[in-house]
């Protein structure tokens, strides 16, 4: 007992790694906006909460999570719910809820909620999954979706429903469902596009293909974007040196577009060292997931980290000019308190379910 | 409840979980590899691209060279005058600014609306913007005592293009006014930019718009310069980064003479006419000069529309140079080529005698050419036929020639076509042939024509520059040269030597001997001038008629309209017997020659020999 109280829960390559993101990301905000400190030292406040909240998250048992899932699950909703009656909007949309002086975007809490309470769902359940739990898992999802899509909020929706895809096709969803799934994907997609998509996400899909019809409207976001990374060369011109990111030219550089302001400064050495920390970080998360002591824990981490991934990527492809504008973070690098804590919050679970190992009869 | 994971299930997830994350390593190649496309593949187009958003060149105006005559003295220079220049970004209101500079600077209400208009439309990009142009010495002043108060304005040194001798240069040097473009894009700045040019001349970007000023644009406008500002996103400017300070443009030596040009002015007087002046030895025009003239000084800096109308509307024609364009009939003056062509096709010999009644009565259809002396000459030869001007010589003399050859032997003297190398907008005119009045006219050739052309009239006529270019060729014993205005070295005349007339060495000591005659003999035509100098000179007087008339006392009838009286002109050159310089010059209605155009051309002579 006492040996136990003593144990702290946490996995030293996957704290160097984030609080070395970190560290290089509050460097880069300082950059990105124009040398004013204050907005790098406010978020390396929430740096600090952070790493403290991911630590006291990983000294939770996994049991803890498995056990509150519905309870999670259903607060997640329930935020979600008073974010629709209360939040302010802001630009067309509601997507934050309110507490003090701490504004928080609701749909964060979903993002893992989602995932952890599918893993309780399905971690036991025979291989391959039946369609009638295949079905209540997709009812969740979707419902989870539409939530957080009617914000609205497309990007962070189809985030949310990867966080529970990924944990269904993990849990041994059966291939036959995949390829019929997609097979209905891309015959209903004119219907997607004609009918669920907005004008103006019609828009972003439509400049990714051809930036330059419209320089100054919204293309203006992805030509300047690649000007900004294009312009950095190999070796970056110089921290604080960037001429798109500090003349203005570069939009949104402190949150969704600070990889340009990377990638301009510090060029495509910089650009090698920031993927390189979070490649380690994927890596080190499917090894802890592979080596995790049940499948509960296996598939909380393979889906929370997964959803990180996607979160990732989107960001870097649509920043470099692969993807249509989303609006999606960097995640530890990006200005935002919310998205910052729940991703801590997020490698606080991973931690706890990848290093709690089974109590071993001694 | 505690569920038993086998092996199986484990395996299961692994392979899916690698299965996701090499999709997602996948992703992240892609990433990497659109990065390095952009960084490394495309890095030149990029840091281009970038550059192109941040840096924003403004051009700087360059100093137009000075033209100067053949000593080097200045014919025009820039002048520099004080201009107010105010820096819209620090001025917040406008019309509060205008309030405090009305004390300093005398302001119309027009300069107040105009400043109100342009801060409204440039106050956004903090660029200079011009008050009031040519201020005052008192203004300068009063600003300076007061320049503490008014940190937003400053007095900076702005250009004028002026000539210390306005009226005598205007048809050969020509004027400068703002240019077409505002703009110039030769130079790597893009053409909304030149709206921001610093610019060093009163009146903004200048260009040459007739004269010298024009056919030389290229070598007297320099190169701009320009001064690279970084703007932000939002076009402010932010600082200066780089300068390419501008380059002057050259000054171009021309082989006019100010103090020739002057004295033909001068002895030109107010009448209507042109002189021109070669240099025989290098070809070089000294004197271009056409009266009457208007002020290149207030052409190029602003002149008032009304001024400008009543220039336009003048019935004396200002505007028209009548030394390279006026058309007038050579008249006597024409009779050396004709003896010479006589002479080349063995129809006379100096030694040939013909008998001068006072007319000529032409064989075909009896019709009588009248010369100018009542009861004629009686017997003369080439050379008295020259001196005393007899007109039945020269009229036997073109009944006997073949008109194409006549013409084409006037050719090589440079009539019919343009003899300037770099003269602007001159008139080449055109040589009389049966084919070029049937064409022009639909009348046939008559013999009677020809006859006329042996006098210089009928449809022969020339430019006072053609006939300078043809006295010089004479002067200079048949040596083809190319008149420029400009020196040799900077010249843009094409140097395609015109071909020299072949002519034996006796007969041009004769033919010379002759024409000084014409002046310094007792029974030359022009001897009324012989003792205006104490140099020799040759020539030859002509009085061109305008109206075609038989007898001397229907002359006298209409001799009461003055332009309808004969235009007086005289050729010549000297000092004899080593000539130096040839002359024209043309008085319109200036009747006869020797007497009244003679003088002109001795006054330039003279001047330009120092004298």
């Amino acid at each position: 007992m006492n040996k136990k109280f003593t144990k702290i829960y946490y996995d030293p390559y996957l704290f160097f790694s984030i609080f070395l993101l970190c560290v290089f990301g509050l460097f880069c905000l300082y950059s990105a906006s124009n040398a004013d400190a204050s907005i790098a030292v406010k978020q390396s406040i929430y740096v600090f909460l952070g790493f403290i909240i991911m630590i006291v998250t990983s000294q939770a048992d996994p049991d803890l999570f498995r056990r509150t899932a519905l309870f999670f699950i259903i607060s997640a909703v329930l935020l979600l719910g008073i974010t629709f009656l209360f939040g302010p909007e802001i630009n067309g949309a509601q997507r934050w809820v309110r507490m003090g002086s701490f504004s928080f975007q609701s749909s964060e809490l979903l993002k893992l909620a989602l995932p952890i309470f599918l893993a309780n769902f399905l971690f036991d359940k025979k291989l391959p999954i039946q369609p009638k739990e295949t079905i209540i898992a997709l009812i969740i999802i979707i419902l989870s979706f539409f939530l957080v899509a009617r914000q609205p909020d497309l990007g962070t929706g189809l985030i949310v429903a990867l966080s529970g895809l990924f944990v269904l096709f993990l849990s041994g969803l059966s291939w036959s469902f995949i390829g019929g799934a997609f097979a209905l994907l891309i015959i209903s997609s004119p219907l997607i596009w004609n009918s669920l998509l907005k004008p103006f996400q019609q828009q972003r899909i439509a400049t990714l293909f051809n930036p330059e019809s419209d320089p100054f409207g919204a293309g203006w976001n992805i030509t300047q974007s690649k000007i900004a990374i294009g312009s950095g060369g190999i070796f970056g011109k110089g921290f604080g040196e960037g001429s798109q990111t500090q003349l203005n030219f570069l939009p949104e550089t402190k949150t969704d577009f600070i990889f340009s302001v990377i990638g301009e400064e510090f060029g495509f050495i910089g650009v090698l060292l920031l993927m390189s920390i979070y490649f380690f970080i994927l890596m080190r998360c499917l090894y802890l997931a592979l080596s995790a002591r049940d499948r509960f824990c296996r598939l909380v981490i393979g889906g929370i980290t997964l959803t990180f991934a996607s979160n990732l990527i989107i960001n870097l492809s649509m920043v470099v000019g692969l993807l249509p504008v989303v609006g999606m973070p960097l995640p530890f690098i990006s200005r935002g308190g919310s998205s910052l804590i729940s991703l801590f919050f997020a490698f606080g679970i991973i931690t706890s379910m990848g290093t709690h190992k089974k109590f071993l009869p001694q | 409840m505690i569920f038993e994971e086998r092996q199986v299930e484990k395996n299961n997830f692994s392979s899916r979980a690698i299965f996701l994350f090499s999709v997602i390593g996948i992703s992240f190649l892609a990433v990497l590899l659109q990065v390095f496309a952009l960084q490394v593949s495309s890095y030149s187009n990029y840091e281009l691209a970038a550059l192109n958003n941040k840096n924003y060149s403004v051009p700087i105006q360059s100093l137009r060279g000075e033209i100067l005559d053949r000593k080097g003295q200045a014919i025009v220079r820039n002048d520099p005058t004080f201009d107010l220049i105010t820096y819209p970004d620090l001025i917040n209101n406008p019309k509060s600014f205008l309030e405090l500079i009305r004390p300093v600077i005398y302001l119309s209400e027009i300069d107040e609306a105009n400043y109100v208009k342009k801060f409204q439309e440039k106050a956004f990009v903090n660029k200079e913007l011009v008050l009031k142009k040519n201020l005052t010495v008192e203004e300068i002043a009063r600003f300076n005592v007061r320049s503490f108060a008014l940190q937003n304005a400053f007095i900076a040194k702005r250009y004028r293009r002026i000539s210390d001798y306005p009226k005598i240069f205007s048809h050969v040097l020509g004027y400068t006014s703002r240019s077409d473009n505002q703009y110039d894009l030769s130079m790597d700045i893009p053409r909304s930019h030149w709206v921001d040019a610093e610019l060093i001349y009163a009146n903004g970007l200048i260009q040459g718009k007739t004269g010298v000023e024009e056919t030389y644009d290229k070598h007297l406008s320099g190169k701009h310069g320009k001064r690279i500002y970084e703007t932000n996103a939002r076009g402010r400017l932010v600082k200066a980064i780089g300068y390419y300070p501008p380059k002057k443009g050259l000054d171009l030596n021309t082989n006019l003479d100010i103090q020739a040009q002057m004295s033909a002015a001068e002895a030109l007087g107010n009448r209507k006419g042109a002189v021109v002046a070669i240099d025989l030895q290098s070809g070089g025009i000294n004197v271009l000069y056409s009266a009457p003239s208007y002020s290149i000084n207030k052409l190029s800096n602003g002149m008032s529309v009304k001024e400008f109308q009543t220039l336009i509307a003048d019935s004396n024609k200002p505007f028209f140079n009548r030394a390279s364009q006026g058309r007038y009939p050579p008249a006597s003056t024409i009779k050396p080529a004709i003896g010479m062509f006589g002479l080349t096709n063995k129809l006379i010999t100096w030694n040939d005698e013909v008998d001068d009644p006072g007319f000529f009565t032409l064989p075909e259809n009896g019709r009588i050419f009248r010369g100018w002396k009542e009861g004629g000459h009686r017997n003369v030869d080439l050379k008295k036929a020259i001196l005393v001007s007899s007109n039945t010589y020269f009229f036997k003399l073109a009944y006997q020639s073949d008109m194409e050859d006549l013409a084409l032997y006037l050719s090589s003297f440079g009539f019919g076509g343009k003899v300037c190398g770099d003269c602007f907008d001159e008139d080449g005119v055109f040589l009389p042939t049966p084919e070029w009045k049937f064409s022009n006219l639909s009348i046939p050739w008559f013999t009677g024509d020809t006859v006329n052309i042996g006098v210089g009239q009928g449809y022969l006529v020339a430019t006072p520059l053609q006939l300078a270019n043809y006295i010089s060729i004479i002067a200079n014993k048949g040596k083809g040269m190319m008149p420029s205005i400009v020196k040799a070295e900077q010249s843009i005349s094409k140097i395609d030597n015109p071909r020299d007339i072949p002519f034996p060495n006796p007969d041009w000591r004769k033919m010379h001997d002759a024409l000084t005659g014409v002046i310094e003999s007792d029974y030359g035509t022009a001897r009324s001038i012989k003792n205006l100098k104490n140099f020799q000179v040759a020539g030859k007087s002509g009085t061109a008629e305008l109206v075609s008339l038989d007898s001397k006392e229907a002359y006298l009838e209409i001799r009461d309209t003055e332009l309808l009286r004969d235009h007086s002109i005289i050729v010549a050159f000297g000092p004899m017997p080593y000539p130096r310089y040839a002359v024209s010059v043309v008085i319109e209605n200036g009747e006869s020659g020797g007497a009244v155009a003679g003088p002109v051309a001795i006054e330039v002579l003279k001047s330009l020999l120092n004298e």
